[in-house]
Order: C-alpha cells, then sequence, then structure tokens
C-alpha cells in the first residue's frame, strides 16, 4: 500500500479487489444508473402515444430508434463519430499536456503565478465559444479552428487542477524524500507525482467534459460534419429523431469517455502504488 | 355568493360571445416571414410591405381582429417549429424549407407564390475565378437545404457544373463572409448579405440570378395551416386578398423607392437594397400565380429536395397548393390582367 492510495481514499490498488467489486455492488449501481434513463423513455413514449406533443417535436422512440438503425446503417453516423472522435483525442491530448505543464509551472513558481495567473485566469473566463469568432478569422473554418477551441477547453481546468494538486502535497512528503536521500528527479516521480494523482485526475476528467461540450456547440456553429453538425441538420431537415440520436450519442460518449478515464486512473494509481 | 354567480354568469357570456365571434374570425391571426436584423427582426419580403402598408389590417377593418406579425431570423427551420408549435397561421418562407415540413408532416395549404431573394455568387479575387464554369475544382460555400442551394445547383448545372465537381462547404451567412475573407473557401453563393464584400475588396460578385438568370432566383410559398383555412375560409381570403394587394401595389414601379424604405427596416441600407435589386422586375418577381411557371419551379425544388435526402419522400404538388383564395383575389380590379397565367413549360 502506498501514502498515495491512503490520501487518495477511494480505491485501492490490490490486485483481487476489482473483481470483487465487480461481483459485489456493481450489478446494483448499474439498476440505480438504468433507472432514471428508463423512467424518461416510459415518460416520453407514454407523451407520444397520448399525442401530447406534435411528433415533429417530439418523434417516439421507436422513430428514434428507426432513425438510429439507418443512420448507422449507411455509415452516416460512424462517420461523423470518427471525426468528433478525432477532434476530441487530438484536443484533449494537447490540452491535458499543455494544461499540466503550465500548471505545474504555476504551481511549483510564485513569480510565474505573479506574472502569468492573473492573464490565464482572464483567458479562462472567455468561454471556449467565445473564441470563435475571433479565430474563425484567423485560422479560417477548417479543422485548426476546432483543435484550438479543444485544446483551449482542456487547457484550463487541467493547469487549475495541476496547479492546485501540486500545492496540495504536504510539505512532510518532501522532507520524506530529502531524508530518504532521493534525487530531486526521483522525488518528482516517485513522491510528488502520485500524491497529485488524484487531483490531476479529477482535473483531466472535468477537462474531458468541457472538451465535449465545446465540441457539439462548436460542430454545431461552424463545422460541416461530426456529431454536433448532424444535429444541426437535423433540426435543418425537421427530422427531431436525427437530433435526439446525435444526443443519445453524445450522452453514451460522454458516459464512456468518463468511464475509461476512471479506469486508467485507477490503473495508474496501482501501478504507482507498487513502486513508491 | 350572488356576486360570484353574478361574475361567473358575466364570463360565461364573455366565451360565449367570443366563440360566436370565433365562427367568422379569429381574434388574431399570426404571421410569420423571415426576418433579418438585430433588435427587433423585420421581413424583406411582400409579406413585410403588406404589414408596413397595413393592406391586410384594412382588409380587416371593423372586425376586432388583431394581426401578429413576426420575423424569424432562424428562417425556414424556426418558422417550421412555429406551425409544429401551432404559433402561427400563415407564413412566407423558401420553397425547400417548407418542403421539409410539408414533408415532415406539417399541414400546410399554398396559398400564393412568393419570391424569395436574388442569388449571388463573390469569389475571391486572387482565385482566378470570373464566371460559374470556373468554380471547377474549388471549394464553395453555402447553406445546404435553402432555396440558395437549389438555386446554385441549377445555375452552376447551366454554366456545365455538376455537383461532383466541386466541393461544397455548409456554412451559415455569418461564418460564410468568415469563410471567404480567411480564404478558407474560394467562392460563395448567398444574398444580399454577401454584396458588402465587393466593396471591403475581399471578393467580387461573379453572378447575380436577376442580371444572369431569373430562373435561379429564390422563390417559395405563403402558406396557411390548413386548420385555419377549414375553420376560417373568410378570414383565409380576407388575408390572401390583403396580400395581393401588396403585390399589386410592389408590381408599380413608382413605389419602387418607398419599397426599399419599408425593407430598410431589418438594417440594410437603402442603397444595398436598391443595389441587390437593381435588376429585378418587382412585377415579375412578385407574380402571386399557381399557375405553370410556379409548378415546374416547385417540381424541380421538390425532385432537388429528394435528390439530396432532404426529405424521406416528396409531398403531393396538387394536394398541397389551394388556388382558390388566389382566384378569388385576382378576379377583383383587373388584377387578372396584371399577371396573366403561365404556362410554364416553355424552357
Amino acid at each position: 500500500m502506498s501514502v498515495v492510495e491512503t490520501l487518495g481514499g477511494a480505491a485501492s490498488g490490490l490486485p483481487a479487489s476489482p473483481l470483487v467489486r465487480r461481483m459485489g455492488w456493481r450489478p446494483s449501481r448499474a439498476v440505480l444508473a438504468t433507472a432514471a434513463p428508463l423512467a424518461l423513455l416510459g415518460l416520453w413514449q407514454a407523451v407520444s402515444t397520448l399525442g401530447l406533443v406534435a411528433p415533429q417535436i417530439l418523434p417516439a422512440p421507436s422513430r428514434v430508434a428507426q432513425t438510429f438503425l439507418e443512420l448507422a446503417a449507411d455509415g452516416e453516423l460512424l462517420a461523423a463519430a470518427r471525426i468528433s472522435a478525432w477532434r476530441l483525442s487530438v484536443g484533449l491530448a494537447l490540452g491535458a499536456t499543455l494544461g499540466f505543464a503550465f500548471g505545474i509551472l504555476l504551481g511549483a513558481s510564485r513569480r510565474a503565478e505573479e506574472w502569468l495567473g492573473p492573464s490565464f485566469r482572464a483567458i479562462a473566463a472567455v468561454p471556449a465559444l467565445g473564441w470563435i469568432p475571433l479565430l474563425i478569422l484567423l485560422v479560417g473554418i477548417d479543422e485548426m479552428l476546432k483543435i484550438i477551441i479543444l485544446t483551449k477547453a482542456c487547457f484550463v481546468p487541467m493547469a487549475i487542477a495541476t496547479r492546485d494538486a501540486w500545492r496540495a502535497v504536504p510539505r512532510g512528503y518532501a522532507e520524506l524524500g530529502r531524508t530518504l536521500g532521493l534525487s530531486r528527479r526521483a522525488q518528482f516521480t516517485r513522491i510528488t507525482l502520485p500524491s497529485m494523482t488524484p487531483m490531476v485526475f479529477s482535473g483531466l476528467r472535468l477537462a474531458s467534459g468541457q472538451a465535449f461540450v465545446s465540441l457539439v456547440t462548436c460542430e454545431m456553429l461552424a463545422a460541416t460534419e461530426g456529431i454536433g453538425y448532424l444535429m444541426v441538420w437535423g433540426r435543418t431537415l425537421f427530422q427531431m429523431d436525427m437530433v435526439i440520436v446525435g444526443m443519445i450519442v453524445v450522452g453514451a460518449s460522454g458516459i464512456a469517455l468518463d468511464q475509461l478515464l476512471r479506469l486508467t486512473e485507477r490503473r495508474i494509481r496501482a501501478r504507482m502504488g507498487e513502486h513508491v | 355568493m350572488l356576486r360570484k354567480i353574478a361574475s361567473l354568469g358575466a364570463l360565461i357570456s364573455v366565451l360565449a360571445g367570443g366563440m360566436a365571434a370565433a365562427e367568422d374570425y379569429p381574434r388574431t391571426i399570426r404571421l410569420g416571414d423571415v426576418g433579418f436584423g438585430f433588435g427587433t427582426p423585420y421581413g424583406v419580403s411582400l409579406q413585410a410591405v403588406a404589414d408596413a402598408k397595413g393592406f391586410i389590417a384594412e382588409e380587416f377593418a371593423g372586425t376586432g381582429v388583431q394581426l401578429e406579425w413576426t420575423y424569424f431570423t432562424g428562417t425556414g427551420p424556426a418558422i417550421n417549429e412555429a406551425f409544429a408549435n401551432k404559433q402561427l397561421d400563415f407564413a412566407s418562407y423558401g420553397a425547400v424549407p417548407n418542403i421539409v415540413g410539408k414533408a415532415a408532416g406539417l399541414d400546410t395549404v399554398i396559398l400564393a407564390s412568393t419570391q424569395g431573394t436574388n442569388i449571388f455568387a463573390v469569389a475571391r479575387p486572387d482565385a482566378g475565378i470570373r464566371t460559374l464554369a470556373d468554380l471547377k475544382g474549388k471549394k464553395v460555400a453555402l447553406q445546404k437545404a435553402t432555396i440558395i442551394h437549389w438555386a446554385a445547383l441549377e445555375a452552376l448545372k447551366k454554366a456545365g457544373v455538376e455537383p461532383g465537381d466541386f466541393t461544397l462547404v455548409d456554412l451559415k451567412n455569418a461564418d460564410q463572409l468568415a469563410a471567404i475573407t480567411a480564404g478558407s473557401v474560394d467562392a460563395v453563393f448567398g444574398a444580399d448579405f454577401l454584396l458588402p464584400l465587393e466593396e471591403k475588396g475581399v471578393a467580387k460578385v461573379i453572378f447575380s440570378s436577376a442580371r444572369d438568370d431569373a430562373d435561379a432566383s429564390g422563390f417559395g410559398g405563403f402558406l396557411v395551416s390548413r386548420d385555419f383555412r377549414d375553420a376560417y375560409p373568410e378570414a383565409t381570403q380576407k388575408v390572401v386578398d390583403g396580400y395581393v394587394h401588396a403585390a399589386e401595389w410592389i408590381a408599380d414601379p413608382a413605389n419602387r423607392d418607398e419599397v426599399f424604405q419599408i425593407w430598410s427596416r431589418a438594417g440594410t441600407p437603402v442603397p444595398l437594397i436598391a443595389r441587390s435589386n437593381a435588376d429585378t422586375d418587382f412585377k415579375q418577381a412578385f407574380n402571386p400565380r399557381l399557375d405553370g411557371e410556379f409548378q415546374k419551379r416547385y417540381r424541380s425544388a421538390l425532385d432537388f429536395s429528394v435528390a439530396q435526402k432532404l426529405v424521406r419522400r416528396a409531398p403531393d404538388l396538387t394536394e398541397w397548393a389551394d388556388p382558390s383564395f388566389l382566384d378569388n383575389a385576382l378576379k377583383q380590379k383587373g388584377r387578372d390582367a396584371l399577371w396573366p397565367e403561365r404556362r410554364g413549360n416553355a424552357s
């Protein structure tokens, strides 16, 4: 067991525990998680069966399911999802890396905080979408625009989380490192970094959420492909079923991405735990 | 207690009175149109003129009927949504969005033909584009699923450019301006909002539908919801009468300047509107007839909508258009002679 895991508190890195969890309380959690969507689905079905809302505005679930299958069959959905996933991956990778580096700079250097902190907070205050009108003139409407918007959207929460994580490392740990005679590098990789992991990962999850919101909005405003564009196109064609398919895909992908990040975090923490 | 009963009685009589009046006319009639400009948007079509000059209002003088005019900046889709929400009785908008709405199950009826916008194409000066034929292999922006999309494909086809010969980029108006300024696209198809680009030296006009090909001008319909038409045929007739009156007024060249003044309420300066319409014959452009020419154009837009997969199946035009109200209106005051029937199969 490592110091870090005791700090993090939530998950233990023991190899047997994921299995135990899967057997134990996972199913009930799955039931809890699906209860709300099922209730919503029931309400939706009831509203369309009773004809409370015009079918052009709220199509029946069966119509949406059929559209989902049609869009999936002709490859349109996959093509849209692929381009969106690509934009998201690049934006997240760039934004998270830069944000992590900048966060460490802000955390480690008081001078950097004094010089760059206020500008950073000003940039952070302008939502990614507020940059679109200016950026579109500077870089055009191509992929560069989306990459910049997404990178910015990930950069901010990641930088803040990293800076706070750095500052939250207890002073005692540094002393421990020095007492053990570890090199600066070893102090960083073996003590500071592991103890920062939980906060950095919650920053990363926040960043991915931000990236998702910005991705969809950006594609709805200034794009010719992607899931967000598919939703705008559905509205243009007055086919709300297409819009709802887009919403479902976005929602499901958001959950999947969050789960993926949680899993990665668990793995990394387990690994780090073994080394410290 | 007594007072309560008395006030209840009063309420019932008011309601009953309201319902009796509703047999002839509704209390309010809601008219929608495509709007432009910031703050309170305004229209740049025949309906905006009918609103400004009170042509429809005067038909209802003394009836107590209120007219409610809304100009939708979300253009076609917003009008379809308002129809679906039962927030509109009448609307004029482009043929493509109203085909999309009808195909999705909106129960509308076409009462008259209406003119859409003049279509312009502009190109970057350094892209080596002089005519539409030069667009082969270029990147062209326009807003898909609009009447401009239809017009662009029509005009390009006549210039020998097929859809596979160029890259089409679907962008909204503001993004089109930014995209051509930033050099992301070589040319743009749109309406008169593109003209200021020429003054700024960002792009030059290579096509104007009014000047080069009137058949590729935008067009649309003046529509009513079927429920309204069936419930209030008399009110429907009055609205169409006022609409045709507006068409007659606009057709008189003496009124051109006043028309531009009315349209400038949408935020475009008068000189620009004048330039945009320099080659437009208003009598022909605002011909309300549902004749052979109307059918020819709508059929073309229907074929386009199916080919572009904008609709799952095309609506039936003969069932959709109802010329009876228009014919009544045209029989009055020698208007029949103003707009002779067009066969529409000549070209």
